[in-house]
């Protein structure tokens, strides 16, 4: 064990009493002082402080060296001494809660243990026994035990489950009756000197003692006897105190020779010794869930742990590879299936979980690494699924291959690269675990990662490093603290550099990066689908866009480690490497993610199906400069008037001021109005908030001189001859103004103007309003005219508004307008809901597969099975001689694969594949009785060519022809065939095709279709008896087919060439019935022959094909015409026509002739289709399928399977 | 150690990116660079087909064996008849013979250049026993280690090419070019179901620094071998659309649709197989296919077709 990593240090007073909360982060710890602090060890913080004892050891409940117990309560918000139990005699040692009974206990140097009821907060039993002080006394977890350990050198274990039944006397000070149901179980005695802890396995009927005698002590019991199993010797000073760790097989303690240890439950080995220089320790607290532990020592505390937690896994497409208690597991995040597929336990230490794993699903192979023995890996292929069930698993050492190196990792399917710290040298090995190449990293490397193709990320102490393995040279660099972690989202386009504070999100050549600093330590990251980056820190999880916006999705109780994020889930592994899910809401980081893309579809979508937006993502979308988009989803009414402001939008503003209809508002409204020369609702918000001197000089910017007309009048109404005075100037009205300055007796003024504008008749009667004359006013100099008047009006800007801003609807205005609200616009692409999407995708695919497979309903009965697999049955195993032939020009030619297909194969189609054309002709004529070629040759060809694909891997070299296989996983020449170019799936479809062409009445077309058919058979790849079966099947029924549509086509013929032939007519009717078709193509023959039989007046005839057709079940309408056929033929049971068909004797017809040979007559057949000829058509060509030679022998298809 | 262009260039060489090379910007002059980038600008325009283009670029007063190597390669690959064929092929073994001596002008990396493009020369001419001997047996370039290779494989000796490559392990660093032979030897053995290749040309396409649709082709001609025809159409589709001109990647995409087996497929691979007969008469499942028409022929006269059967008879 190399690892005790401590997580929080406190410096204080001694620390002499220590206590974890079970659920929450918290520590308590009681200080030599008296004062009992409470440390949040998460986030490192002094949450409180508890001073009311002298001396204190024990907390939550606490005692003192003032003989009290206090309970205290530690919520902040009502943090204080709940109460206070008094009864002990001398100083306190140990308190602690009962886990699920009101009960406290403790133990006091005054050679007691107590037992309090918390809720009465009465002394419910005193265990007497122990002959000096008692150091700790605690309750077992499960039973109605508890151990004490004492001055006295004895351990002791006491039975309450009497306090459990009947209610003690609780009347205080009342010894005696305690005693009764209290009672010593055992007494442990072994230790030489005092004990100064005692403790009890959490599961196992375990004991753990430390004592001054500078040992741990391990006691077993049984239900009547307990005794001492083995010490632990190597604290060379008083032990404080040991524990068993809550998980693992492991005990830790610490003393006061500074020193915690950690020892081997089962082996009672010390593993490891962590010293510290000046300080004794004096108590120890494990966590009851996780794996931390404190310990108090003279000047302080620490919190630390013991292992990593963090599990070593690795994510390939739907799979989790992890390592939990050192076993290789696969997890599947669809089926949840959770299956141990390798052993690691006896890779390194023991005690030493792995540290990471990388999985290469090329190899199917897994590169564990351990931190022990200065760093090791591992390498093992992992056993197929179907061998992991049952049995043993797989152990890593088998096969494994091991080396030294800190971190270990696949850079390619097979290679991969090992880092050796020390000497600073990564090596590139191949599976085979040989060195195939040596780089010297640029940097000091501390780590490395996978790059990508070729790559490598180095890790060193200020820089990460992407380095080209190939080239042996540095690509990018990136300042970043100690990168710990990388992650590459789902298509390699982005990484996650993650450090303990910070992540780096960079592209895939590290062009571009953006940094998110964290003060709570990072511990994983997973990205999304839509590549966003999810991340937990220790007590929260949270995401982050590839531009560095970063914001949380939840709070953790505990940290997990990130494995996969897919839609609403985050898949993890937790502390103890559990998998597990969270569930959660995306929807704030895939809107933000939208934003960022400009993708307002999906915005709209997410704003119209998820309950989202509080004011923080008004915030920021306001904050990015989006205030139109937030405009949409905002319902309070001052938001939207303000972010109507912002983004300009002057219609919502103005409806939102008249509601709300504050002045400042009107004034902000006026303000953003103004700069976008929107004077009308400039006018409207000075109107309202009555800024009249505004609006009259809005007026006269504008031209609108009779509303300034309106403003004197107004003016006048108010009173206000300042007013007054200037909306007469702004109007240019001098009469109004000299009226004004009348009005306020300003008459030197009134007169001057009046003068200066002419009006002299008006300046008299001032002057004499003023009671003065002309003479008076001589010392006055005369101005010139004055032509004081607003600047005439150029453009009736009253009437327009300037469009300064633009108003254009954007995307939101339009969709929201045009009531798609409803039903929305479907993203192309929503993540978690794209599942939606490839799935429609894959039903399409399906659906090809379906209308491939498609036989018309009609023609049903054809849907044989052609599943059979190819079995190989050749085992022979040929031996390749492995002489040792000089390389160079010497080398003679080799065999070519496409003789080994010929060697391999009694079949045609292979022959063909192989472009051996005379031997498949051969192999065609023995078999089949094939003669004639020519209509094959098209056939030949392209099978010859589906069957060969040419590359050229080197510059101008001719290309290299490669022979393709249809047993593509089978490598020995001596059992490689050719591909199957023709499938009887594919013939099926087509001569579905044929069929479909009869009931259409395309006969000719339907004759080709079946000769085709019958030509494609015969280079069909059959690979076991089943298919064999189908193959035959298929010929017959193709061959009854032609035949039929042959007869058919013959009878119009004779029909059309020769009418008065009428019996050749109607026994090519009645044969075209004979022909074994599917019942509904039976029909349209039986119906073609009842239909010229009843023309001929065969009216016997008729009526029989009218009883066939009727056992065939036709639709009703037919029937019923059949019905009437089959009684005009019993009303007339005769024939008009004599014709020399006998159906009540069984017989073949002649495929050449169309005639009857009945049973017993002599007959040749065709070779291929076992068509019937009459015996002088013998040596002849097969006319239905052009291909055979009839009567010829033939041995049939060989079995090669 | 290349420089981090000629690294890339050479890369993208090998991965058959030729389109990109010929597109590229040729360095100074005087950059060390400057003549091994020419010359593979040179070896792509020849790969793909287009010899006169490299031949405007090579300088024809140059003294470097390897540029005069690539010009005769040029106008070897150009030439029509034998008799100019026959003295092109005379020029280079000229030059395989002047390397050996002291006085060339030309580095090592040169002279292993004339070696290739000799060998590359002899064999498209069907010397193959010449090709092998002037790459030699000994050879420690891995180039020459390629085109030995393939000569063998297409001479049906994967046990001789797997052995040349065993022993180039030895030497060579895990280099590319390397892994790209392994692969080959893959694709012409089918061992363990072409997963190697496979592989190879998976992770090649997603390599950061180079984009070629001929790796794209070569994986969807792996799997074609592998039996998975429509994944195999549809890298070959992509490869079309990244470059339309690639006689190859018409050629496997034919075959794969003749192997959906669907009535779509077959009709696709004889339309595909029509343009590839009608664009590039010389490309050798064409050549192949026409000589077998004609040995079907042959084969066919062997049987003498009875007169057909019919009722008059």
């Amino acid at each position: 064990m190399s690892v005790m990593l401590t997580k929080f240090e406190s410096k204080s007073n001694r620390v002499k009493g220590l206590a974890f909360h079970p659920t929450q982060p918290l520590l308590a710890a009681g200080l030599h002082n008296g004062s009992i602090q409470l440390w949040n060890y998460r986030m490192g913080v002094l949450v409180d402080r508890f001073e009311e004892h002298e001396g204190t050891r024990a907390l939550l409940v606490s005692g003192g060296d003032d003989y009290k117990i206090k309970v205290w309560d530690i919520r902040p918000q009502n943090r204080r001494c709940l109460f206070t139990l008094h009864g002990h005699l001398d100083y306190l040692r140990t308190t602690q809660f009962h886990h699920e009974m009101p009960w406290i206990i403790s133990c006091s140097d005054d050679q007691t243990i107590r037992i309090w009821n918390s809720t009465s907060r009465n002394c419910i039993a005193v265990l007497t026994g122990h002959s000096h002080y008692v150091m700790s006394a605690f309750f077992h977890p499960k039973d109605d035990l508890v151990v004490s350990a004492s001055m006295d050198q004895t351990v002791r274990v006491w039975d309450i489950s009497g306090l459990r039944k009947g209610s003690p006397n609780s009347g205080p000070g009342n010894f005696e009756t305690f005693d009764t149901f209290s009672t010593v179980k055992y007494v442990l005695e072994g230790h030489d000197r005092g004990v100064n802890y005692a403790t009890f396995h959490p599961t196992l009927p375990l004991i753990l003692s430390a004592a001054d005698d500078r040992t741990i002590k391990i006691w077993r019991m049984s239900e009547t006897k307990a005794w001492e199993v083995d010490s632990c010797r190597g604290h060379f000073n008083n032990v404080s105190a040991a524990i068993f760790h809550p998980k693992h097989e492991l005990i830790v303690s610490c003393g006061e020779d500074k020193t915690v240890r950690v020892w081997d439950l089962a082996k009672r080995t010390a593993i490891q010794t962590f010293r510290r220089e000046h300080d004794r320790f004096w108590d120890l607290a494990a966590h009851p869930n996780l794996n931390l532990f404190a310990a108090g020592h003279d000047s302080g505390l620490i919190v630390f742990k013991l292992e990593r937690e963090r599990p070593a896994f690795a994510v390939h497409q739907n799979t989790l590879y992890y390592i939990r208690d050192k076993y290789v597991r696969s997890y599947d995040f669809e089926t949840a299936s959770d299956l141990g597929l390798l052993s690691v336990r006896k890779f390194g230490s023991p005690y030493v979980p792995p540290r990471t794993l990388s999985f290469n699903p090329a190899e199917n192979a897994v590169i564990v690494t351990i931190s022990s023995d200065n760093g090791m890996y591992e390498l093992t292929t992992l056993p197929k699924p179907s061998s992991a069930q049952g049995g043993e698993l797989k152990d890593s050492s088998v096969d494994g291959k091991r080396g030294s190196g800190m971190s270990a990792i696949f850079v390619a399917r097979n290679r991969f690269a090992v880092l050796n710290k020390t000497t600073q040298l990564i090596e590139v090995r191949d599976t085979s675990n040989s060195v195939v190449k040596t780089i010297k990293p640029p940097v000091q490397t501390n780590e490395i990662f996978y790059g990508g193709t070729a790559c490598l990320i180095l890790s060193s102490t200020a820089t990460v490093v992407l380095y080209d393995i190939q080239q042996q040279k540095t690509l990018a660099e990136i300042n970043s603290p100690p990168v710990k972690y990388v992650m590459w989202n789902a298509d390699s386009s982005l990484v996650a550099l993650m450090s303990k504070h910070t992540i780096t999100i960079a592209n895939r050549n590290f062009s571009q990066h953006s940094l998110i600093h964290e003060t709570i330590r990072i511990k994983s990251g997973a990205w999304d689908d839509a590549g966003v980056f999810i991340y937990s820190t220790l007590n929260h999880v949270k995401y982050c866009l590839y531009q560095g916006d970063h914001g949380v999705i939840c709070t953790l109780d505990n940290p997990v480690y990130l494995t996969r994020v897919k839609g609403k889930t985050i898949h993890c592994l937790d502390r103890s490497a559990r998998p597990r899910t969270i569930t959660f809401d995306p929807t704030e980081y895939r809107f933000k993610l939208a934003l960022l893309k400009n993708n307002y579809e999906e915005m709209l979508y997410i704003i119209k199906t998820s309950t989202l937006l509080g004011q923080s993502i008004i915030a920021y979308l306001q904050q990015k400069g989006y205030p139109e988009i937030a405009l949409h989803f905002v319902q309070d009414i001052n938001t939207r008037f303000e972010l109507a402001i912002e983004c300009g939008n002057l219609d919502v503003a103005l409806e939102t001021a008249e509601s709300i209809d504050r002045p400042d508002c009107w004034e902000r409204l006026a303000q953003q109005a103004l700069k976008q020369g929107n004077h009308k609702i400039v006018e409207k918000a000075y109107q309202k908030t009555k800024n009249f001197d505004k609006l009259s000089f809005l007026y006269l910017a504008t031209g609108s001189t009779d509303k300034l007309s309106k403003m004197q009048k107004i003016a006048d109404a108010r009173g206000n001859p300042m007013s007054r005075f200037h909306n007469a100037l702004y109007a240019g009205d001098v009469m109004s103004r000299i009226s004004v300055l009348r009005d306020v007796g300003m008459y030197p003024l009134a007169y001057l103007t009046a003068k200066s504008h002419g009006l002299e008749e008006l300046a008299e009667e001032i002057l004499e309003a003023a009671g003065l004359s002309p003479a008076d006013v001589d010392d006055v100099p005369s101005f010139g005219k004055s032509s004081r008047k607003p600047p005439p009006v150029i453009n009736p800007t009253t009437d327009f508004i300037w469009p300064s801003l633009s108003t254009g609807e954007n995307f939101f205005d339009r969709a929201l307008a045009s009531g798609s609200l409803e039903n929305g616009i479907e993203p192309t692409y929503v993540n978690g809901d794209a599942a939606a999407g490839s799935l429609a995708a894959l039903d399409d695919w399906a659906k090809d597969e379906e209308v491939h497979e498609e036989i018309d309903p009609e023609e049903g009965g054809w849907e044989l099975d052609a599943g059979a697999e190819f079995s190989a049955s050749h085992e022979v195993h040929e031996e390749v001689d492995e002489e040792e032939e000089e390389l160079g020009a010497g080398a003679t030619p080799g065999i070519s694969e496409i003789e080994h297909w010929v060697k391999n194969s009694p079949l045609a189609a292979d022959h063909v594949a192989a472009g051996s054309f005379d031997t498949a002709m051969q192999l065609l004529n023995r078999q089949l009785g094939v003669v004639n070629f020519e209509p094959l040759k098209p056939l030949f060809l392209s099978i010859y060519r589906s069957s060969h694909t040419y590359i050229s891997p080197v510059a101008s070299l001719p290309p290299l022809q490669l022979h393709i296989r249809r047993n593509p996983s089978e490598s020995s020449l001596s059992r490689v065939l050719p591909v199957a170019a023709r499938s009887l799936q594919s013939i099926r479809s087509e001569f579905a095709d044929g069929a479909r062409d009869v009931a259409g009445n395309r006969l000719v077309n339907a004759q080709a279709t079946f000769r085709s058919v019958l030509r494609a058979l015969l280079v069909v790849v059959l690979t076991s008896d089943e298919e064999a079966k189908q193959w035959r099947d298929m010929v017959t029924s193709t061959r009854e087919y032609l035949l039929g549509v042959s007869i058919e086509l013959e009878r119009r013929r004779v029909a059309q060439e020769e009418p008065d032939n009428l019996e050749r007519n109607l026994e090519l009717a009645a044969y075209f019935t004979h022909c074994q078709l599917q019942p509904v193509h039976l029909q349209i023959a039986l119906r073609s022959a009842i239909t010229v039989f009843g023309k001929a007046n065969n009216s016997a005839h008729a009526a029989r094909f009218a009883k066939r057709l009727l056992e065939l079940k036709p639709d009703a309408k037919i029937a019923a015409t059949a019905r009437q056929r089959v009684a005009a033929g019993e009303r007339n049971p005769r024939n008009a026509v004599e014709i020399s068909y006998d159906e009540f004797t069984s017989f073949e017809i002649c495929a050449a002739s169309f005639t009857a040979i009945y049973k017993g007559s002599p007959s040749v057949q065709c070779p291929y289709t076992n068509a019937t000829f009459q015996p002088q058509y013998k040596g002849s060509l097969d006319p239905l399928t052009e291909l055979t030679e009839i009567g010829a022998s033939a041995s049939g298809l060989p079995a090669p399977w | 150690m290349d420089s981090s262009e000629l690294y890339h260039v050479k890369q993208q060489f090998v991965l058959g990116a030729y389109k990109t090379l010929v597109d590229l910007t040729l360095p100074d002059p005087n950059s060390p660079d400057f003549l091994p980038i020419l010359i593979y600008q040179a070896r792509s325009h020849i790969a793909l087909n287009n010899p006169k283009a490299a031949l405007q670029l090579v300088p024809a007063d140059s003294e470097n064996v390897a540029l005069k190597a690539v010009a005769t390669l040029a106008k070897f690959v150009a030439a029509e008849g034998t008799a100019d064929k026959e003295a092109l092929l005379e020029e280079l073994r000229d030059l395989s013979v002047e390397i050996e001596g002291d006085d060339v002008e030309g580095t090592d990396r040169d002279k292993a250049t004339v070696r290739v493009l000799a060998g590359t020369a002899f064999a498209r001419a069907g010397e193959l026993e010449e090709a092998l001997e002037t790459l030699g047996a000994d050879t420690e370039d891995p180039e020459a280690v390629a085109v030995i290779v393939q000569i063998y494989l297409s001479i049906n000796r994967p046990d001789l090419a797997k052995k040349e490559y065993e022993r180039s392990k030895r030497w060579a660093e895990d280099d590319l070019l390397l892994q790209l032979i392994e692969s080959l030897i893959g694709l012409a053995t089918g061992k363990d179901g072409y997963h190697n290749p496979y592989t190879f040309y998976t992770e090649q396409l997603g390599n950061p620094s180079l984009s070629s649709p001929h790796v794209l082709t070569a994986r969807g001609v792996t799997r074609i071998l592998r039996n998975e025809f429509p994944e195999a159409q549809s890298d070959l589709q992509e490869s079309l659309e990244q470059y339309k001109d690639d006689a190859e990647a018409l050629a496997a995409s034919a075959v794969a649709s003749g192997l959906s087996s669907t009535k779509k497929g077959e009709t696709d691979a004889n339309e595909l197989w029509a343009r590839l007969t009608s664009e590039y008469p010389d490309h050798p499942s064409v050549v192949d296919l026409s000589k077998k028409s004609a040995l079907f022929d042959e084969a066919m006269a062997k049987y003498t077709v009875p007169p057909l059967a019919t009722a008059t008879a």
